[in-house]
């Protein structure tokens, strides 16, 4: 019985966190500009991501080490500055244009600019994180995340014509618009596999001292949370393509995919708009900040965990934050969210083969996993995956260029 | 076990002490070489200009320099004699006291002048 409440609780937690700033934006951006066409390439993110969570939940669930500290253990300390460089740098990018979208959606909601926001809203996951546990600042965020399922009920109001939806899901190439079609391509995929994702969720299996037993727990967790999760991400590019498409609006301001439910729900979906992109960044900001200071103390050796106080781990807690207030500082002087969301998300994109990679050696490392090391099949994606990351690597600059 | 692969299974492994607190990686691990004995497995080291040596020389320039602008000076580097380590295994657990560390300094130091000056920093378990 324990268990059932495990998988739900966990695989609402994957819902409800699933959708957040670069999801919003990419997902929406796609839609007004290429209709369905840019659907499948949700349906390859979301699917790496699923397993990409699965098999880093695994190395934690059997070997009671997270991700971080087999990439320091097994890969050494020169190899690993590389991965802590490289999510350092983006996951910092990624955060700041979470407070954005909070502040954003603040704007929206007062009047008052969102550069006044960013600051306040530092603040305030300052003390859920200084005063909260890991559950609190884990399922409570993602609970009050589901919010986001009014992307489903919108784009269901819509009428969207089905078979049109289901061509989208497989891959086909566009007639013009070559380098803008691939660069949004790009950033979906950097929205949908960010490596904090998966860094946050092994330290999680951690803080909630997962063992073999929770091997059954975290495949339908990873598995079932993102595919529902991607869904949503969909339903946003359905409704994006439905409402924004006809009258060729292309998304430049966040003001503009608030029409995405505010056209089929009126008021009300204007309104739970405002209420998703709040609440879904704020979430990820915290799981963000928490991804850095994990990122650092694994790393090091340092104390940490969520769950003590902040005295008895004194580097990790300065680390989450001096980091939430710097990250407020980029949208505190009046950068442009959706312009930083958009340049994370491909940022996000060129830096996966680090972190992808090196999972190829441990997940087939008996020593570490034992009999539950990866089979063929996962082994045949998992190099799919590290071949499509090397590709974002080569892609991002040019497309950033050409398309952005 | 029989034998411990010092690379695979002691090099860059968490360390934590008496009372099972982390207390950083293994950083480097010195043989020590004496007349007249065969060299042996010495000394464990913790801390950062270590760690520095291992990735090259522009690392450990680039590091003093950084410390010439922010202004520190003394090196906080641990070296624990291998005969502490009482047990080697998924973390590798050493006979010392997380307090008297030098490699600590940095822990100690922001407990004190930081994390404890605001309220709702003191206990165990949140």
């Amino acid at each position: 019985m324990k268990k059932w409440s495990e998988v739900a609780l966990g695989v609402i937690t994957s819902i409800g966190g699933f959708l957040e700033v670069g999801s919003i934006a990419t997902s929406t951006q796609g839609g007004a500009e290429f209709g369905y066409r840019l659907a499948w390439v949700l349906v390859l993110g979301t699917l790496s991501l699923a397993l990409l969570m699965e098999m880093t939940g695994r190395l934690a669930a059997v070997s009671k080490r997270t991700y971080v500290d087999l990439l320091r253990e097994r890969f050494g300390y020169r190899f690993f500055l590389l991965p802590l460089v490289a999510v350092f740098l983006v996951s910092f990018l990624v955060l700041a244009s979470e407070i954005g979208g909070v502040s954003i959606a603040l704007q929206m909601a007062t009047g008052i600019n969102f550069a006044w926001w960013a600051i306040p809203v530092a603040l305030l996951g300052w003390v859920l994180l200084w005063r909260g546990t890991f559950g609190i600042v884990e399922k409570g965020t993602a609970l009050l995340g589901l919010v986001a399922l009014v992307f489903a009920v919108g784009a269901l109001k819509l009428h969207p014509a089905w078979p049109a939806v289901g061509h989208g899901m497989l891959p086909s190439l566009p007639s013009d618009n070559r380098a803008r079609y691939w660069y949004l391509a790009v950033s979906i995929l950097g929205a949908s596999i960010s490596p904090y994702l998966y860094l946050f969720y092994s330290a999680g299996a951690l803080e909630d001292g997962w063992t073999m037993e929770h091997l059954g727990v975290n495949r339908v967790t990873a598995g079932l949370g993102n595919v529902f999760g991607g869904g949503l991400a969909v339903a946003a590019l359905i409704a994006a393509a439905l409402v924004l498409a006809p009258r060729e609006i292309k998304v430049d301001r966040y003001e503009q995919i608030a029409m995405v439910l505010a056209s089929p729900l009126g008021r009300a979906g204007f309104v739970l708009f405002l209420a998703t992109l709040c609440i879904t960044c704020f979430g990820s900001t915290l799981e963000i900040v928490l991804a850095l200071a994990y990122l650092l103390a694994q790393g090091f050796g340092w104390s940490w965990s969520e769950n003590l106080k902040p005295e008895k781990d004194a580097r990790f807690a300065t680390v989450y934050t001096v980091l939430i207030l710097l990250a407020a500082v980029p949208i505190a002087i009046g950068a442009n969210p959706l312009t930083l969301t958009n340049v994370s998300m491909v940022a996000t994109a060129a830096s996966l083969p680090v972190t992808v990679i090196p999972l190829l050696a441990l997940m087939n490392d008996g020593d570490i996993l034992m009999k539950h090391v990866n089979g063929w099949a996962s082994n045949v994606a998992l190099v799919v995956i590290a071949l499509l990351s090397v590709a974002l690597l080569v892609a991002a600059l040019p497309l950033q260029l050409l398309g952005g | 076990m029989g034998a411990v692969h010092l690379a695979h299974d002691v090099l860059d492994a968490q360390l934590v002490d008496q009372a099972q607190e982390k207390i950083g990686r293994v950083d480097v691990l010195l043989l020590e070489l004496e007349e007249g004995h065969p060299p042996r497995v010495a000394t464990i080291v913790i801390g950062g200009s270590a760690r520095a040596e291992r990735v090259g020389g522009w690392f450990v320039a680039l590091r003093r320099g950084l410390r010439v602008l922010l202004g520190r000076r003394e090196e906080h580097v641990s070296r624990i004699q291998f005969d502490k380590v009482r047990r080697i295994g998924d973390t590798i657990e050493l006979d010392v006291d997380e307090k008297s560390l030098e490699s600590e300094h940095l822990e100690r130091w922001l407990k004190e002048h930081f994390v404890c000056r605001i309220p709702g920093a003191r206990g165990d378990q949140k």
